[in-house]
């Protein structure tokens, strides 16, 4: 299907995260802990933000999406749902042997947490109300993202963080994706006049908070001694790919 | 995405993927900045429209097309128009029918009793098939021959589906499937029920539909329930090995 190829490839072109990635390992550990979010400060730079995103009335006439486009959203909208629903339950089952070892990180895990419950709700709301079906994978991703969240949970901190920073760069990544395209429609309909409908504003405007939001998380994680993990590169390889193939077989089922 | 996919690309499926196919491909995002197109062109909906009111007598066959296109004002020869033959009128009934339904669901009170409502929907709909329903046996054979199967599978999981969200269910979890389906094989049932129903004002098709979405619900409440107790014995193994210091 054509919105498909189109999806795959806005995914797999060189996204800017990870040219904001490599800042970070260049700098001294103790700063990236206690330093703001270097994410969302860059994100201005590289992606624009056109006028019309922020107008909210004009006399322009709009026109219907197209069949393509309407294909687009309906895949884009039940990953992201798929994909928040393993967020949360990795948390949920990272939390009680993580806390436990370790104290400190009760506010952090909990601060997660809590954005990735309400990343959840808000696209479960967005799938009712358009009309689109979750991922006939349901079941099958609940008992993945469970098992990865309690295993790397018992694996300890380095190993939990590093699970959270695997998965977010891959969401990242995909969300970065998702911008990029709503915003080149946007760009597209301002090149031919027309008006740009609110359903797609709040939507662009939505990604971008949750995916600055997701890439929140990868510093806090990379703070949290993410890279100290062993084996690192095995996990962090690992739940990449895993978070791909689920990414691949939740547009299509 | 109207297309529908033909029968054999169904089922080189194997049969547990082909419940999934079906709803893969029934909508796409839904905005609420346009109305969707109505899916018959003026010409189409004139000729089926008026073929329609020529089956309680001429039964959903090419003569009913053929006076419909008469009545419209056109040749004989624009039946061409409806490769499908009859079984047009079926699906032109089926499709105006469900896209009737939206008007009826804004006098329903949404998220106060989802199963009342749909029993109401449902209802409605039925008895949307009263003035044919000598006829509709006649439909349902065309309906379950193996050329239209695909067509048909497709329309009753549209049906499904759209009394579901007028009814006001927002469930997005797995259950969007077991709901769709548990729905469309009872509507299926009621339908077929009220073929045979000679009571007054077909009130044994009602009785026979709530007690059904009634048992429906039964079924569900306890599969959940299933599900949740199976959550808490792992949660209390969890917690107990935890109690026991044991680092779970
Ligand atoms: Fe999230
Ligand atoms: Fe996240």
């Amino acid at each position: 299907m054509a919105a498909r190829s189109f999806f795959s490839q806005a995914l797999h072109r060189p996204t800017p995260i990870l040219e904001f990635l490599f800042p970070i390992f260049a700098v001294h550990r103790s700063r990236v802990r206690y330093a703001s979010i270097t994410t969302s400060s860059a994100s201005p730079n590289t992606e624009p933000s056109p006028s019309s995103l922020d107008r909210s009335f004009s006399a322009k006439r709009r026109k219907p999406l197209s069949e393509k486009q309407r294909d687009f959203l309906d895949c884009a909208l039940r990953v992201n749902q798929a994909g928040e629903l393993a967020a949360t339950l990795i948390y949920t089952h990272q939390t009680p042997p993580i806390t436990r070892a370790h104290p400190h990180l009760r506010p952090i895990m909990h601060h997660m947490y809590s954005q990735e419950a309400s990343h959840f709700s808000t696209f479960n709301e967005m799938l009712a109300k358009h009309r689109i079906r979750p991922t006939a994978m349901y079941p099958v991703w609940s008992a993945a993202a469970s098992i990865l969240g309690w295993g790397t949970g018992l694996m300890g901190r380095e190993a939990a963080m590093a699970c959270t920073e695997a998965v977010e760069t891959e969401i990242g990544r995909h969300y970065n994706g998702q911008v990029r395209v709503l915003l080149g429609w946007v760009k597209e309909m301002e090149e031919r006049g027309e008006e740009v409908g609110e359903e797609v504003r709040e939507l662009v405007s939505t990604l971008k908070r949750i995916r600055d939001e997701e890439l929140e998380h990868l510093d806090e994680a990379v703070g949290e001694g993410a890279r100290e993990a062993k084996p690192y590169e095995l996990l962090n390889r690992v739940i990449r790919s895993g978070c791909k193939g689920a990414i691949w077989i939740s547009e299509r089922v | 995405m109207l297309v529908t996919r033909p029968l054999h690309v169904f089922l080189r499926h194997p049969a547990n993927l082909r419940s999934s196919l079906v709803w893969q491909c029934i909508r796409d995002y839904h905005s609420y900045e346009h109305e969707a197109p109505f899916p018959f062109a003026p010409t189409e909906d004139a000729i089926l429209s008026a073929a329609l009111s020529h089956v309680p007598t001429h039964g959903f066959s090419i003569n009913a097309l053929t006076q419909g296109a008469r009545d419209a004002g056109y040749l004989d020869i624009s039946t061409n128009l409806f490769p499908t033959g009859a079984f047009s009128i079926v699906r032109y009934h089926l499709v105006s029918q469900r896209l009737a339904l939206a008007k009826h669901a804004s006098s329903l009170q949404p998220q106060v009793d989802i199963t009342a409502n749909i029993a109401t929907l449902a209802l409605h709909r039925l008895h949307a098939n009263k003035p044919i329903i000598h006829r509709w046996q006649e439909a349902l054979a065309l309906l379950s021959t193996a050329r239209h199967l695909a067509t048909s599978i497709r329309e009753l999981a549209l049906l499904s589906d759209e009394l579901l969200f007028l009814a006001g269910s927002t469930t997005v979890t797995s259950s969007w499937y077991t709901n769709r389906a548990a729905l469309a094989a009872v509507y299926a049932s009621a339908e077929l029920f009220m073929t045979q129903d000679t009571s007054k004002g077909f009130v044994e098709t009602e009785e026979f539909l709530t007690r059904r979405l009634e048992e429906g619900e039964k079924v569900r409440g306890g599969l959940d329930m299933f599900g949740k107790w199976v959550g808490m014995q792992a949660g209390g193994l969890v917690d107990g090995l935890r109690s026991k210091g044991i680092w779970v």
